[in-house]
């Protein structure tokens, strides 16, 4: 595969929490509102393409008895550098995420990168995949945040667009409204593909 | 495979030690503004510079263990002239410690009180933050007593007089900030 398409292979074909269902729980979790779907997004992104980047430079030098406890600690450093660095510059959206940030460690959409991709291939295609994969998480996380925050507050990113008649339906922000807006866009998705 | 791993910790322990002392005062900034950063602002007269930046660390003595006591003082200035001084009091309540914010103007008189955490009971003395029992504090200065100068929450005499002493400690407190600013 080119370059190219181990880009865009994460942006529809693999897009990571609708049609690898991976990483669902700061995706259901998070995605109260478009901007902190954005956010996370965009913090699994920066982690994803870092680590993606040391394991493949590394991964000739990494033992395979102990590569996951190596990937681990690439990774969890770079989540431990977001973490600062949101806290020092990102005060507000900090405290939204809270404990997500952390647990982005344990994401199992970057370790399953490294340990499926960046481990086997050189370092120009991995991060290629790490920001096809970051972006497609990034865009499908800000897209079912925006979806929510519209039906459950009438706004997106906090514009209000619904017109002040507009009711909002409280459960789309709630966790209840996670899984149903979840399923509802894996079933579109699926019933778009299926038709291709 | 030691060697390896050994490896991979202590790049990742250099690169992180770095990192937070790179962004240790850039953290501590964000903190106070978004925890005592909105009290700072409703305490203080109109100000035009950011007093968090320029906050001066008082030292208070030391307590029973030896290390230092410190208190930060937010000054408020205006075109460049001194108009405020903020820093935080507390004292014991009715159910554990009530943390205040006290703004007084360079003459020492209060410009504002305001409650930034408390765990007074809902309904009685947790009305303490209420705007009602913190404004009568504005303008006042010296020794302020409960009824005479300030009139207690009803129902709340002990968080009432819990505010007004930690008030009071704070005044006692001001010639030394004043120094310490100027």
């Amino acid at each position: 595969m080119s370059v190219m398409q181990e880009f865009t292979k994460g942006l529809w074909k693999e897009v990571p929490p609708f049609r690898l269902v991976l990483g669902l729980c700061p995706v259901l979790a998070v995605t109260t509102a478009a901007s902190n779907g954005l956010g996370m997004g965009l913090a699994t992104t920066f982690v994803l393409v870092c680590s993606n980047t040391i394991i493949s430079l590394l991964r000739s030098i990494i033992p395979g008895k102990v590569r996951i406890a190596a990937f681990i600690v690439v990774i969890a450093s770079f989540v431990v550098i977001v973490e600062l660095t949101m806290q020092a510059y990102f005060y507000p959206l900090y405290k939204i995420l809270g404990i997500f940030i952390p647990l982005i460690v344990v994401n199992c959409i970057i370790l399953g990168r490294a340990e499926a991709f960046a481990s086997k291939n050189s370092l120009i295609p991995s991060v290629a995949d790490g920001l096809g994969m970051g972006l497609g998480f990034t865009i499908s996380l800000t897209f079912l945040g925006g979806v929510r925050e519209l039906l459950g507050a009438g706004t997106v990113f906090g514009y209000a667009l619904m017109g002040s008649s507009f009711q909002p339906f409280e459960v789309m922000v709630k966790p209840p409204g996670a899984f149903l807006c979840l399923g509802l866009i894996l079933g579109l998705m699926n019933f778009i593909s299926a038709k291709k | 495979m030691v060697v390896v791993l050994t490896v991979i910790c202590s790049a990742s322990g250099f690169v992180l030690s770095f990192v937070n002392t790179a962004t240790e005062s850039a953290r501590e900034y964000q903190l106070l503004k978004y925890v005592k950063g909105p009290s700072i602002d409703a305490v203080l007269p109109e100000h035009d510079n950011d007093p968090i930046k320029e906050a001066v660390v008082m030292a208070m003595g030391q307590d029973d263990k030896g290390r230092p006591i410190e208190k930060k003082i937010f000054p408020a200035k205006k075109g460049g002239s001194l108009v405020g001084l903020a820093y935080d009091s507390g004292a014991e309540g009715y159910h554990g410690v009530i943390s205040l914010m006290v703004g007084l103007n360079p003459e020492g008189k209060l410009t504002g009180v305001s409650v930034m955490t408390h765990t007074e009971t809902p309904g009685l003395g947790a009305r303490i933050t209420e705007s009602s029992f913190t404004e009568q504090f504005e303008g006042l200065s010296g020794e302020i007593g409960v009824g005479a100068d300030v009139q207690g929450v009803s129902g709340a005499t002990i968080s009432s007089k819990a505010v007004v002493k930690a008030v009071n400690e704070a005044i006692e407190l001001f010639p030394q900030a004043m120094k310490e600013v100027s």
